[in-house]
């Protein structure tokens, strides 16, 4: 009788195991694919080894009976410096606020005074060759009552820039990189697409579908309405998460920055009908992921808990382990507040 | 008139601005705004040649060149083509008819949606885009669109009304979608309540869920832009009410150039509001 060597044995064995494992994963990842799970998987080991993402933090010290008269403009040089904002002299910077709708006494929206202070530096500091303030709401069609409503009309008349309105813009299609949702292209505003720069100003917030809204999730507004819909829905079928890390991976504006408004952010019944919290901060980075975790610990969440940070971090589309995010500016732990999660749907 | 003949595009279509790429929704209202009292002009004939170039080979529209998916502005084309090319219009209305928003099948699913969202999920109107949930407005447009080629018993009709009966407002009038999200009704929004009310309107529904929604739409409880006067208008004409306030406001926001805006889609509504009723 023919005997098996023990080198031969544990040669079959460790076979043996590799060709199961490779099965199990490969049958795991069947509804992607396995050579889409493998990129992602890849991209997000190598994300592991990579340096750290800068994000600043910049307190805002505000009356607390008027938080958004304090120095902004102040608060967001700091930012630009801390963060390590990229060079955007002679650029054309494409302002994206989150203006997802109007309802009285509910901080659901960016404030107009931060973008304005925005613009302020970036026209009058960065030297930026053009900007232009851009949304495509995401229930309304009507984006002149929101803007009449938040007192975006007036701040943009004062500071004479024009506002784009994405939902109704001239389209561009653009290829999707990632093929994490099922689509190979998507219509975007041709405003967008061919900025020199994309600047997410969201509000921080707490959502009923991604726990979190901050410079991700805003990414949401630049799609057409007239295409997508009202609120855009055909985007969510695609899950949410899956759709997000799409625009953030084919975003194809050369440079991109995010400054949150989280001066005032909202709390629970989030994105529309949750209740202020003061913060009194700006979160700013290059880094959405990055800045976003940042948001979630500044908010008493945390990032891992999040899916769509962190299916965006498996995949290497940023950084939210705190040990690979290098925070300057004002301390987290003085800003940092307890939110209410949203009631999740 | 003039802002509109020179805001049209060398391809016969209307865009969201002067300039802009045309797009099937525009170009249908800049028709049936114009076609009310000068049906053959060279503008509105270049138009629906445009239209009619935009269709599909499955009878739908796109939203523009550029899309190559029939969708929700199938609804404008089938209504601004009802009086001038049955053949077209009513291949639309064909592809209307065969599609639907989603819809919830599953008894469980449909007693927990109605919690959260006080909606019966087992109806469904018609979505934005196929594969879409429901939603009022491409719901209420085809209405007026298949009531436009006199399809008014068909079965995808009568579920289309009962949608729209079901997402009203308790209070009155139409947000997009969903009336209730977890514990706040949503408000109304006056383009989706103008237009679900001119659809029952066109199928003879008048009931407490319209009586409620025209009184909404009555209290002006909603932020004065052109746009919002512009369905307002456009609801009373359409109902042949003269009412010379909405007139008077929608007046007020023509700009120097003769539009609303600057965009044809609004200057579309605007001028069917200002139309004589």
């Amino acid at each position: 009788m023919k005997t098996i060597s023990r080198r031969n044995l544990l040669r079959l064995a460790l076979g043996g195991g590799i060709a199961a494992g490779s099965a199990v994963i490969y049958k795991q990842t069947e509804s992607v694919g396995f050579d889409k799970w493998a990129r992602w998987m890849l991209r997000g080991q190598r994300a592991r080894f990579a340096s750290a993402s800068r994000v600043a933090l910049a307190a805002v010290a505000g009356a607390p009976s008027a938080p958004y008269d304090a120095d902004i403009l102040g608060a967001l040089r700091e930012l630009w410096r801390d963060a390590n904002a990229p060079d955007l002299q002679n650029a054309s910077v494409v302002l994206k606020p989150n203006l997802v709708d109007y309802v009285p006494d509910r901080p659901c929206y960016t404030m107009p005074q931060v973008v304005e202070a925005l613009i302020q530096f970036l026209r009058d500091e960065v030297r930026v060759k053009r900007i232009v303030v851009a949304e495509g709401t995401t229930f309304r069609r009507d984006a002149h009552a929101i803007l009449m409503d938040t007192g975006y009309r007036d701040m943009l008349e004062r500071q004479r820039v024009d506002f784009v309105d994405l939902n109704y813009d001239d389209l561009v299609k653009i290829p999707l990189r990632g093929g994490y949702a099922k689509m190979d292209s998507l219509f975007m505003a041709r405003t967008v697409a061919e900025a020199d720069a994309f600047i997410s100003v969201p509000k921080m917030k707490t959502h009923h579908w991604t726990r979190i809204s901050a410079s991700v999730k805003n990414l949401f507004g630049i799609v057409p309405g007239i295409k997508y819909g009202f609120p855009k829905n055909t985007l969510h079928m695609q899950g949410i998460d899956a759709f997000l890390a799409e625009l953030a991976d084919s975003l194809p504006t050369p440079q991109r920055f995010a400054v949150v408004d989280a001066i005032v952010g909202l709390q629970g019944d989030g994105p529309l009908f949750g209740a202020p919290v003061a913060t009194g901060a700006l979160v700013g980075g290059g880094d959405f992921l990055a800045v976003d975790a940042t948001c979630a610990r500044l908010m008493g969440l945390d990032p891992a808990a999040i899916p769509t940070l962190t299916f965006m971090a498996w995949a290497g589309l940023g950084q939210i382990d705190a040990n690979k995010i290098e925070l300057r500016g004002a301390p987290l732990a003085s800003l940092r507040r307890s939110y209410e999660p949203a009631p999740w749907i | 008139m003039e802002f509109l003949r020179a805001a049209q595009n060398a391809d016969g279509g209307w865009g969201y601005k002067s300039g802009g790429m045309s797009f099937v929704e525009p170009t249908a209202a800049v028709i049936l705004a114009l076609a009310q009292d000068a049906p053959n002009t060279v503008l509105v004939q270049r138009a629906r040649a445009y239209l009619k170039n935009m269709q599909r080979a499955d009878g739908g529209w796109g939203i523009a060149a550029v899309d190559d998916e029939s969708g929700w502005m199938t609804a404008w084309a089938v209504w601004a083509l009802a009086s001038s090319d049955a053949e077209a219009a009513q291949r639309g209305a064909e592809w209307l008819l065969q599609r639907s928003g989603i819809r919830v099948t599953d008894p469980k699913q449909i007693e927990g949606i109605e919690k959260v969202l006080k909606i019966d999920a087992g109806i469904t109107g018609w979505a934005w885009q196929p594969g879409d949930a429901a939603w009022i407005f491409p719901s209420a447009l085809a209405l007026l669109a298949l009531d436009a080629v006199q399809i008014r018993n068909h079965p995808r009709v009568q579920e289309g009304i009962r949608y729209l009966l079901d997402r009203a407002i308790a209070t009155g009038g139409w947000n997009i979608g969903n009336p209730f999200m977890i514990a706040s009704n949503l408000s109304p929004t006056v383009e989706n309540t103008a237009l679900a009310l001119r659809a029952l309107a066109a199928h003879g529904i008048e009931n407490d869920v319209t009586r409620r929604a025209a009184e909404w739409l009555a209290q002006e409880n909603f932020t004065p832009t052109a746009f919002e006067w512009a369905w307002r208008a456009w609801y009373l004409t359409q109902m042949k009410r003269n009412d010379e306030r909405a007139r008077a406001a929608l007046n007020a926001w023509q700009r120097a150039d003769g539009s609303w805006d600057g965009n044809p889609f609004t200057t579309a509504i605007a001028v069917m509001g200002t139309h004589e009723a």
